[in-house]
């Protein structure tokens, strides 16, 4: 740093003289301070894509913002946006389970004035007080994917999943044609939407009385690593001598723990004897029902679950009635009705299109 | 430049830096910015970091470093939400809660002078310990409490709490920051705790007794976590324990923005609480310009950098 | 001049802003001659080291090396053209090797794949030997650095500097921490790097030593040259005239002292390391004095006299207390202690002149348990007036104090707190005559008003002018002290070093 080093000025010595010290070092400090302060301002300028004022505002504010799943609820919120003439403001907290920063993001929206929110909370508790706020302050709030204890609420949009548990048990039924014996590999103690589609899927085969339930009491854990593990426990028991199965059917409710009994399924040589339905979509997943090693996926739509977010929101705006609870339904994917445009649309969503920048 | 007038100035950097910074956010970010509404919400969001950065400010002049308060913050929260559900009043709550904090801070200061470990470790390691023991504590979920008054003290004012200004919150951040500041200039434990961060062994030579002065910075530091837990608590109405991870590093920025050194034996509340508010104001900015969250990580960092190399400039003026 | 000089400074000016450091300084060193470098701290000496080494670049005048233009823009140019500063405070760094210290910055490379960049550990191991070997001195090439004493460390900057074939050396204060015996090496060592053709520039407080080691000695003063002369054709008192600007008539002022009643004694105190064993009283009025090498114990004595140290056994008795006790314990018991080391240990430098008087004794700024910073800064003044502390104010850092003003605060908290015993650990190291001549005359006065004084130092002359009895640390065991009268500086000195 030679700006605090002292009296650097002329010394008449067969060099033309320097500048004053004085002058130089200020100079230089005045320059240096102009410089990262235009810089700054140039950054943010450059970065604010802050919507033209001439149309209506909404907020779209997920669990986290780095997932495909949430992506998927940004294209569909920005078709909406699009099609409705409405400005879509896009931000969450980094993390899944930022809880202050998303309360930070929604206190901030109805600082900024905006019309309406859309909202994934990340916590069904923690969340209720800036929607009260909100509510107070006469900005509509529709929530999405997951509820909020709170009837301050316009409407919930989100997937019913006891329908797509029964939607996999129905299936399932039909695959072993009513009879044989059916596992069930829990997600985790304590989760809401997970416990739905347990229920779901459980109630469903009570209608096929040839169908008998094994197992239903392992729980996965949050992990593929655990679930893997508590897949092989499931299995371990069943197994025969011959190396053969005495199971007919398999249910996963959610994308770790099908992802840890297919990763057991493969390494026990056990796919294909086995019929698997799965919940949610991945790609290795959707690799799974190709190779036939699964039998169906029970998968949500998010894109449309933001476009249906967006879109009863302005509606609500608009003065319209909209219902409490809308249902984004699930649909079954199988090796058969995989290769339908719609169903594509669905499995790998194409939101490049709708995310340019 | 008049001797005096250069120190002031000098002391008014931070205050500059900030009047700055909000006037660059008024200028290009939507008019909301620079509503009253929205300065309440700034002054709340600053609450939680700059009740934690008081602690810490403390810490930083006696030459030393807590890096367990966002630690502390997630244990307090869990430990008010399960007082709560347990049946105790919000009182009661909110004491164990705050007292949870001091006992931390106290192991923290304990550690530290027994072991004769410097702060860095200790509290690296108790950052974990805390963490685990709030994790442990909730069973590694969240643990929803019933509401209560508690959830009052940063929430956004109703119409008719209009009288209180800013939140009961905001009003104990301000109480605490005038209380620290009244203690660093009028009590012997404050000359001490600038005297040990400029130099251990000279104020060790001086008799200065530096295991209780020690003792009593962790402890304070502990129990301002405390009360910032108390303040996270308000505003999530769930015990976290995940919750503030990282808040440590906000809470070091904050005392470093506003003039600490690292080195110890300099920083000042004032200095501290604008830097607070500095980082406040840059993330409601970007915030309501609908910015990414990248970029306010990108212009915190530069401001960061930006205000020590002032101070150096500041402090290497004379020869 | 007749002979060629190597350096050659004409009216170099120096401003900080407002302040002149150097106001037209001339100076010249030819090879194969010592030059001292003399002048009170504050003179300008250390801003003259600065220009010399490239730190600070001079507002005006000029300098020539060897006859060529010489205007170094940093440290690094200025050793390239063959200038070397040993400074007062060793600047090696601890952590690494004797050979690593002694390229550091010059590292020899070779060439691999056409780039220089893989380290000559080979070469630099048998050029760094080699330079060691022509000063003497062996001194194990892997050693840290942090393992040396002081003087091998300083051995270790000359061959660093003779490594690289630097001509001109300047060495800033050396001897003011190494002992009489080093001192000798020292000397030695000079001498034959004279005998060579090396340039020195010699900078010391210590005229005895000047006088016997320089050819010549230049005088500044207030940033001026103010004259200089021939070695043998100077005394002494017009040196120190030169230097102060008066006639510096008795430095070490002595009244009779009158003594009291026993405020400290040791026991056969041991102490964990070096201390072996010592026993003395010391009385209400007196000034004992102790006498040491460096590395004999001395400090760890006065450091375990004020629990700075822990002691193995023995026994403290201060006034009617016993036993060991803390340092915050001994403050109250009346007990005061001045650091050898004034930036690690005597000052928190950071802080301000008033923060640092009253550290030990806030106490009395204090109005029921309030600290008032306006009364410490009443206080502060009346110390900084009585003590004539060259500051801007008393809210100043202290730091930017010189040695001598810092010293004088030092000693001032002491004064402040009212101590009755007084531990002063080498209490005029690398300060300035004028500071010197007043912290013996506040010796003296404390004295006089009935202290008891123990002054730990390693500079016979003021011992013997200010002590009423002196005590011998050898090798960790402390002689009975005697009474100034029956000694000279030739029977401590024999003590010391039997």
């Amino acid at each position: 740093m030679y700006w605090n080093r002292p009296a650097r000025q002329s010394f008449k010595h067969h060099t033309t003289p320097r500048c004053s010290p004085k002058g130089e070092t200020l100079d230089f400090r005045a320059r240096l301070i102009m410089f990262l302060l235009a810089s700054l301002t140039a950054t943010l300028a450059a970065c604010n894509r802050q919507p033209s004022t001439d149309k209506e505002t909404v907020a779209l504010i997920p669990m986290g913002s780095t997932d495909e799943f949430w992506k998927s609820v940004h294209a569909g919120g920005v078709q909406a946006s699009q099609k409705l003439g409405v400005n879509i403001i896009w931000q969450g907290p980094i993390r899944r389970d930022d809880r202050t920063a998303q309360i930070d993001v929604v206190e901030s929206m109805i600082v900024r004035g905006v019309k309406g929110i859309v909202l994934a909370p990340i916590d069904n508790m923690a969340l209720r007080a800036p929607v009260e706020d909100a509510y107070r302050n006469k900005i509509p709030v529709v929530i999405i994917d997951s509820n909020l204890n709170s009837d301050k609420s316009v409407s919930f949009v989100a997937t019913d999943n006891y329908k797509g548990g029964v939607m996999a048990g129905e299936h399932m039924i039909k695959l072993l044609s009513g009879k044989g014996r059916v596992a069930m590999l829990r997600n985790v103690e304590g989760s809401a939407s997970t416990d739905n589609r347990e229920r779901g899927f459980l109630d469903a085969l009570k209608n096929a009385p040839g169908i008998k339930v094994v197992s239903s009491n392992l729980y996965a854990g949050a992990t593929t690593e655990s679930a893997y593990k508590q897949s092989e426990n499931l299995l371990a028991p069943l197994k025969t001598a011959q190396g053969e199965i005495g199971l007919d059917g398999i249910f996963c409710p959610n994308e770790s723990s099908a992802f840890g009994m297919l990763r057991a399924l493969q390494d026990g040589d056990l796919t294909g004897k086995v019929k698997f339905i799965g919940f949610d979509s991945s790609e290795k997943l959707v690799e799974g029902l190709e190779r036939g090693h699964m039998d169906a996926l029970v998968v949500q739509d998010p894109v449309r679950m933001g476009y249906l977010g967006v879109e009863k929101l302005v509606a609500h705006i608009h003065g319209k009635k909209i219902e409490k609870r809308i249902d984004v339904p699930a649909t079954l994917v199988t090796r058969e009705n995989l290769k339908e445009k719609s169903i594509k649309e669905l499995v790998a969503p194409d939101i490049k299109k709708w995310l340019a920048e | 430049m008049n001797k005096q007038l250069k120190d002031w100035m000098n002391k008014l950097m931070p205050l500059a830096a900030l009047i700055l910074v909000y006037l660059i956010f008024a200028f290009i970010a939507p008019p909301s910015f620079i509503s009253l509404k929205n300065l309440e919400l700034i002054v709340r969001q600053t609450t939680i970091v700059g009740i934690a950065s008081l602690g810490m400010t403390l810490v930083i002049i006696g030459g030393g470093i807590d890096l367990s308060v966002g630690s502390i913050v997630a244990l307090v929260t869990v430990a008010i939400a399960w007082l709560l559900m347990t049946g105790s009043s919000p009182l009661v709550a909110a004491l164990g809660g705050v007292l949870t904090g001091l006992l931390c801070g106290l192991i923290n200061g304990a550690l530290i002078t027994r072991l004769k470990l410097v702060p860095f470790i200790i509290t690296l390691g108790t950052l974990l310990v805390y963490r685990g023991c709030a994790k442990g504590l909730a069973h590694e979920q969240k643990i929803d409490a019933p509401l209560s008054w508690i959830n009052e003290l940063l929430a956004a004012l109703k119409p008719e709490q209009s009288w209180m200004l800013v939140p009961g919150g905001v009003w104990l951040l301000i109480l605490l920051a005038i209380c620290v500041t009244l203690v660093l200039r009028y009590t012997r434990f404050g000359l001490y705790t600038f005297s040990i961060g400029s130099n251990e062994q000279a104020s060790r030579l001086c008799g200065v007794p530096i295991e209780k002065v020690k003792l009593l910075i962790y402890g304070i530091s502990g129990l301002f976590a405390g009360f910032a837990g108390l303040m996270q608590f308000s505003r999530l109405t769930v015990g976290d324990p995940t919750v503030a991870s990282g808040l440590e590093l906000d809470v070091i920025a904050a005392v470093v923005i506003g003039g600490g050194s690292l080195a110890g034996g300099e920083g000042s509340v004032l200095g501290t609480i604008l830097g607070a508010l500095i980082m406040t104001v840059i993330r409601s900015g970007c915030t309501q310009m609908g910015l990414s969250n990248w970029v306010q990580e990108i212009v915190t960092g530069i401001i960061i950098v930006v205000a020590v190399v002032l101070d150096r400039m500041r402090h290497s003026q004379k020869p | 001049m007749s002979k060629a000089q190597r350096l050659k400074l004409e009216n170099i000016k120096v401003r900080f802003g407002g302040t002149v450091a150097l106001d037209g300084v001339d100076f010249a060193v030819a090879p194969g001659e010592i030059v001292a470098l003399i002048g009170e701290n504050g003179a300008g000496k250390s801003t003259l080291m600065k220009v010399l080494s490239g730190a600070i670049i001079p507002n005006d005048g000029s300098m020539t090396l060897d006859g060529k233009p010489f205007a170094p823009s940093n440290p690094e140019e200025a050793r390239h053209r063959g200038i070397a500063m040993i400074y007062q405070e060793l600047s090696l760094p601890s952590t690494l090797t004797v050979q690593d210290n002694i390229f550091l910055g010059m590292e020899l490379s070779k060439s691999f794949f056409g780039i220089n960049w893989i380290l000559d550990r080979a070469k630099m191991r048998s050029t760094a030997e080699t330079a060691l070997k022509e000063l003497g001195h062996e001194i194990p090439l892997n050693t840290l650095v942090r393992d040396l004493s002081i003087s091998d460390q300083q051995l270790v900057e000359i061959a660093r500097a003779r490594a690289v074939g630097c001509e001109v050396l300047i060495l800033d204060e050396p001897t003011s921490s190494i002992t009489r015996q080093d001192v000798q090496r020292l000397f030695t060592l000079m001498r034959n790097l004279k005998a060579q053709g090396h340039s020195i520039i010699y900078i010391s407080h210590f005229l005895e030593e000047i006088e016997e080691i320089a050819d010549r000695f230049v005088v500044l003063r207030d940033g001026k040259t103010v004259g200089g002369g021939k070695m043998g054709e100077t005394t002494h008192d017009e040196i120190v005239a030169l230097m102060v600007g008066r006639q510096l008539t008795d430095l070490y002022p002595k009244s009779k002292h009158e003594f009291g009643e026993t405020l400290l004694e040791l026991n056969s105190l041991v102490g964990e390391a070096r201390l072996r064993s010592a026993s003395f009283q010391l009385r209400r009025g007196e000034v004992l004095g102790i006498f040491g090498l460096v590395g004999s114990g001395r400090t760890e004595l006065i450091r375990s006299i004020f629990g700075l140290d822990s002691i193995k056994s023995g026994e403290i008795k201060i006034g009617t207390y016993s036993g060991y006790a803390t340092p915050t314990q001994r403050w109250s018991q009346g007990v005061g202690i001045v650091s050898e080391d004034r930036k690690g240990e005597g000052l928190a430098i950071t802080r301000t002149i008033a923060e640092n008087l009253v550290l030990s004794y806030p106490q009395s700024c204090e109005t029921s348990g309030v600290f008032s910073p306006s009364r410490m800064l009443a206080t502060a003044n009346t110390w900084v007036e009585k003590l004539s502390v060259k500051c801007r104010t008393s809210e100043q850092k202290i730091g930017k104090l010189s040695g001598g003003n810092q010293q004088k605060i030092a000693l001032a908290r002491l004064l402040h707190h009212r101590v009755d015993v007084l531990l002063l650990d080498e209490p005029t190291r690398g300060i300035d005559v004028g500071s010197k001549k007043q912290i013996y005359e506040q010796i003296d006065s404390l004295a006089c008003s009935g202290k008891a004084v123990l002054i730990v130092s390693s500079y016979l002359p003021e011992l013997l002018g200010t002590c009423d009895r002196i005590a011998v640390m050898n090798r960790g065991k402390l002689s009975e002290p005697k009474s100034v009268e029956e000694l000279s500086e030739h029977s401590v000195m024999m003590e010391a070093i039997a």
